[in-house]
């Protein structure tokens, strides 16, 4: 029985063929991410093996693994009821997706509403100081999922945005939400390139892949639980014009911490959260290694394409060699054919590779986001820490001023004792000034305390459920890169054994 | 020093030499004679041809050139033609005198032929000895091809003569060249061959071989007579071994270029799994897949390495080795030249004489004598172009097919590497184990 299926998988998961699973364990909404494009697929089954195919050629996707949807059998455990075919989506299957998206608890916006970044295009405008220039947009189509179950098909909303209004709107959740890893956007300028690959901004390819990363950055935004909630968020997805205002009006700007103070914060402060420290250790570890790879893997793709292209040469000198022979002509001509085969499969293969670059760059911003919620929890600590040594300074003076011990070195004592003692009008306004304070301290005082303890407690939270997501996402990467490997060593097997047999020919 | 095992034999569909184990052989395919054996008659002057081990020989007559190449296989026997004399070179050996430091190759021969006293030889020669043993060729079969010899002279600093490698080569150079000797029907029973193959010491003749260096090779090489009218075929032949020449350095140029990217290409691999090492260690649950990536890439280094290696020791050297192979052609083609030369002066200067004498209608016999040696050298030369032609084209098929080998081995030894780690990826901590199908 043939049943087809409309699926989506979530960023950073890749599907593969080869398992076998049953009808009823598919989980819906996996949108799969594959070379560079974002594409749609069906699900076709035959008895009980799982065939993945192209929606617009419908050819068979031998690169397609479904670990992830094994991996959620194995998580879901419940029972579901077997998805019915064309795109209509149960709330059964909807309830099966909750329990398959990244995040457990909440609605997430992404359950309610379909989002992608479709297209790119150039536009030419004025810039901040009136000079011409060309600068790409995108687009973001949204559509809400009760119309698409209904079983309706309605056009999608769809804005133009360009790269620097993402930078705006996280910059903002930053701010905002400064105990969340928050996702990175993709890379601003093309870096970590190997010499085929163009470093320009302008290059299709570039722009391809800052499409998909940025498709992947809505995404994982859009699924967070706590991220997906806000407001902003919306409207960047709905409201093309109003919203640069909308989200200057919120004021984020002025509440971002200066750099100087969160840097002698992670300096000065005492008492930070063991976890925190070590956390942060983590992101320094994980920020130079990703960058120490991507710098490697680069200079390895380069080589490989060396090698690979040096071999188009035997094509031509066989084929010249070939019109020399009488006998051995044919085969040294098929041969060469062969041989350019070859030289010429790099550059698909290496073009598939960057999108394992692009998965790693991603953890590699990642670390930087995860560094950032750690010196957060030290500026916090360091505030109470302040906050507090300042109330306990402000109590001795208090003392001091009540018994008439000088217990603390102060100006004022010194002057006093040159000057003359104050009067006991003087003193006692004094006192009331540092009763006032006092109180104002010890309120300061519990409020950190308090802002302190919910910030360790959310930015915990948060912290777990992004190591585990980098663990998958990591996991799904380098089975995705063994896969790439493993089709490569085939190709490479199949075109010399073409090549070998061409030989025997001759 | 390593024994090589030597290319099978062929198996003699009337002897029992097939069920001979070869003193060396210790992974012997055992061949079977082919039903269809055809009896090729030999054209004047030549011997029933000998189909030899592992570089066939082809007739010069065009119906059976045809079948027989349909039936060669790499390595593979043919069919039970008449052959009676195998020689292998193997066993290097180095000898250590007060004199010098060289090195000595066991030469084996098994034969039927009642020209050899014995069926079976085992001697010792150094390369010496396989440079009298060509000289005494070329001196005796002057119209013939011989074979070339792998270079002689070696820079003693830049190559070490007595490295596993470089005494290898030099011994399949070596092995390679007596083959051919051995399976032309003309070279193969001359005496100076079986001096070389039978008698205890060749020292002797030392002497005589320096002597008669300045022999008639000489003369055929450096003859001073003008060629007037070459024909085509011969001129074709001096195109094509030119035009050759040049495609083969252009190969050669094209694999040092691959090893050299392969070598960098390396370099970088090196690098680049052992990253992947250092990562595992700050990772926990990650720990596993990124040590058995970084495995994985080293099983790939290695083979890389032994795939640069295998191009560098069997496909370089016989490429250049062939080079040689087509000098010794293209003096002979330049002997066959002087030799018309030397007749067509000799047979003008006769018409000049016969104007003189008009009485004379004889053709005098020296020039007769000349004209005698060019149809035979022409003939000779004819029959030995094809024979070259056809090792050419085995011994490129054997190389060319050796080299997809090597690479179709990485590729595999690569795939073997990562479908390994797929499972060890895919595997996750014990808490949260999955049975998967494949």
């Amino acid at each position: 029985m043939l049943s087809v299926y409309q699926v989506y998988l979530l960023p950073g998961n890749s599907v593969y063929c080869g398992s076998t699973i049953s009808p009823s364990q598919i989980p819906l909404y996996t949108k799969c991410i594959l070379r560079l494009k974002v594409i749609l697929i069906f699900y076709s089954l035959q008895g009980r093996t799982l065939i993945l195919k192209d929606i617009k050629s419908h050819e068979s996707l031998s690169l397609v693994c479904i670990t992830q949807l094994e991996r959620r059998m194995a998580d879901a455990g419940n029972k579901e009821s077997a998805p019915i075919g064309g795109d209509e989506f149960t709330n059964t299957e909807l309830e099966n997706n909750k329990n398959n998206t990244m995040v457990e608890e909440g609605s997430t916006l992404l359950r309610r509403m379909e989002i992608s970044v479709a297209e790119a295009e150039k536009r030419t405008g004025k810039n901040t100081v009136n000079m011409q220039e060309i600068f790409t947009v995108y687009l973001i189509e949204t559509r809400p999922i009760d119309a698409i179950t209904e079983g309706h098909n309605p056009a999608p909303d769809s804005l133009w945005r360009r790269y620097s209004e993402f930078e705006i709107l996280r910059n903002y959740l930053l701010v905002t939400y400064p105990f969340i890893v928050v996702p990175p956007l993709p890379e601003k300028r093309a870096e970590f390139v190997w010499h085929k690959l163009s470093a320009d901004n302008m290059d299709p390819d570039f722009v391809e892949r800052r499409r998909v990363g940025l498709e992947n950055f809505l995404l994982r935004v859009a699924s967070h639980s706590v991220l997906s909630n806000d407001k902003i968020l919306y409207h960047f997805l709905t409201e093309e014009h109003r919203w640069k205002e909308v989200v200057y009006e919120t004021g984020f700007q002025a509440k971002a911490d200066s750099r100087i103070k969160a840097l002698s914060a992670t300096f000065r402060v005492k008492n930070p959260d063991k976890r925190f420290t070590e956390m942060k250790h983590y992101s320094d570890e994980l920020q130079s290694l990703t960058s120490q790879l991507l710098r490697v893997r680069a200079r390895v793709a380069d080589r490989l394409y060396g090698v690979y292209k040096v071999h188009g040469n035997y094509g031509r000198v066989f084929s010249e060699w070939s019109a020399l022979e009488k006998e051995m002509g044919d085969g040294l001509q098929s041969a060469g054919h062969h041989m350019d085969a070859y030289a010429a499969s790099v550059d698909d293969m290496l073009e598939e590779e960057e999108h394992y670059a692009d998965q790693l760059k991603e953890y590699l911003f990642y670390a930087e986001a995860l560094r950032a919620v750690c010196r957060k929890h030290e500026l916090t600590q360091y505030e109470l820490e302040t906050a507090s040594s300042d109330l306990i300074s402000k109590k001795q003076q208090r003392e001091e001023l009540a018994t008439g011990m000088v217990r603390t070195f102060s100006f004022k004592g010194m002057t006093n004792k040159l000057f003359g003692q104050e009067t006991p009008e003087q003193r006692e306004a004094k006192l009331s000034l540092l009763e006032e304070q006092i109180v104002q301290g010890e309120e300061t005082v519990t409020e950190k305390t308090v802002e302190c303890e919910e910030y360790v407690k959310g930015a915990w939270v948060d912290m777990q459920r992004f190591k585990e997501q980098k663990d998958r996402d990591l996991r799904e990467a380098l089975i995705g890169y063994a896969v790439m490997q493993i089709s490569m060593c085939k190709k490479g097997i199949q075109v010399w054994t073409n090549a070998k047999e061409c030989f025997h020919k001759m | 020093m390593s024994a090589c095992t030597p290319k099978s034999l062929a198996s003699s569909g009337q002897k029992p030499i097939q069920e001979m184990c070869h003193p060396l052989g210790a992974e012997e395919a055992v061949l079977t004679p082919s039903p269809d054996v055809r009896n090729i008659t030999s054209s004047i002057g030549e011997k029933d041809q000998i189909l030899p081990n592992g570089t066939p020989v082809e007739t010069s007559s065009p119906s059976s050139s045809s079948s027989l190449l349909n039936r060669l296989q790499l390595d593979d026997d043919l069919d039970g033609e008449t052959r009676d004399l195998f020689v292998t070179v193997d066993d290097p050996k180095k000898h250590v005198s007060t004199m010098e430091t060289y090195i000595t190759y066991r030469v084996v021969t098994k034969t039927t032929r009642v020209e050899f006293d014995l069926p079976e030889y085992t001697v010792r020669r150094r390369y010496q000895d396989f440079d009298w043993l060509r000289t005494k060729l070329e001196d005796s079969q002057p119209t013939h091809l011989i074979p070339p010899l792998p270079e002689k002279f070696v820079m003693k600093g830049v190559v070490d003569r007595f490295s596993e490698e470089f005494v290898e080569t030099r011994r399949k150079a070596l092995d390679k060249f007596l083959k051919r000797v051995a399976d032309h029907p003309v070279l193969s029973f001359n005496e100076h061959l079986n001096s070389f193959l039978s008698a205890k010491d060749l020292n002797k003749r030392q002497g005589l071989a320096l002597l008669s260096k300045m022999g008639e090779s000489v003369k055929y090489v450096t003859g001073g007579y003008k060629l007037r009218g070459r024909p085509v075929e011969f001129s074709a032949m001096g195109d094509y071994l030119d035009m050759f020449t040049q495609k083969l350095g252009t190969i050669d140029r094209i694999a040092q270029r691959i090893i050299k990217e392969q070598s960098e290409y390396q370099v970088e691999l090196r690098e680049y799994g052992p990253v992947y090492t250092t990562w595992a260690l700050s990772e926990a649950e990650l720990q596993g897949p990124l040590e058995g990536v970084a495995s994985c890439m080293a099983n790939c280094s290695s083979a890389l390495d032994e795939l640069t290696q295998d191009m560098s020791e069997d496909f370089l050297p016989v490429l250049r080795e062939y080079v040689l192979y087509i000098e010794s052609m293209k003096i002979v083609l330049k002997k066959r030249d002087n030799i018309q030369a030397e007749y067509e002066a000799k047979l003008e200067a006769a018409a000049f004489r016969k104007e003189e004498k008009a009485s004379c209608t004889q053709v005098p016999t020296d020039v007769e004598k000349c004209h005698d040696r060019v149809e035979c050298c022409n003939a000779d030369l004819k029959s030995d172009w094809d024979r070259w032609q056809n090792n050419k084209r085995q011994d490129f098929r054997q190389l060319l097919t050796g080299m997809a080998d090597h690479n179709i081995q990485y590729y595999e030894k690569c795939l073997a590497a990562w479908e390994s780690v797929i499972p060890l990826l895919r595997d996750k901590q014990p808490q949260e184990t999955e049975t998967e199908e494949d």
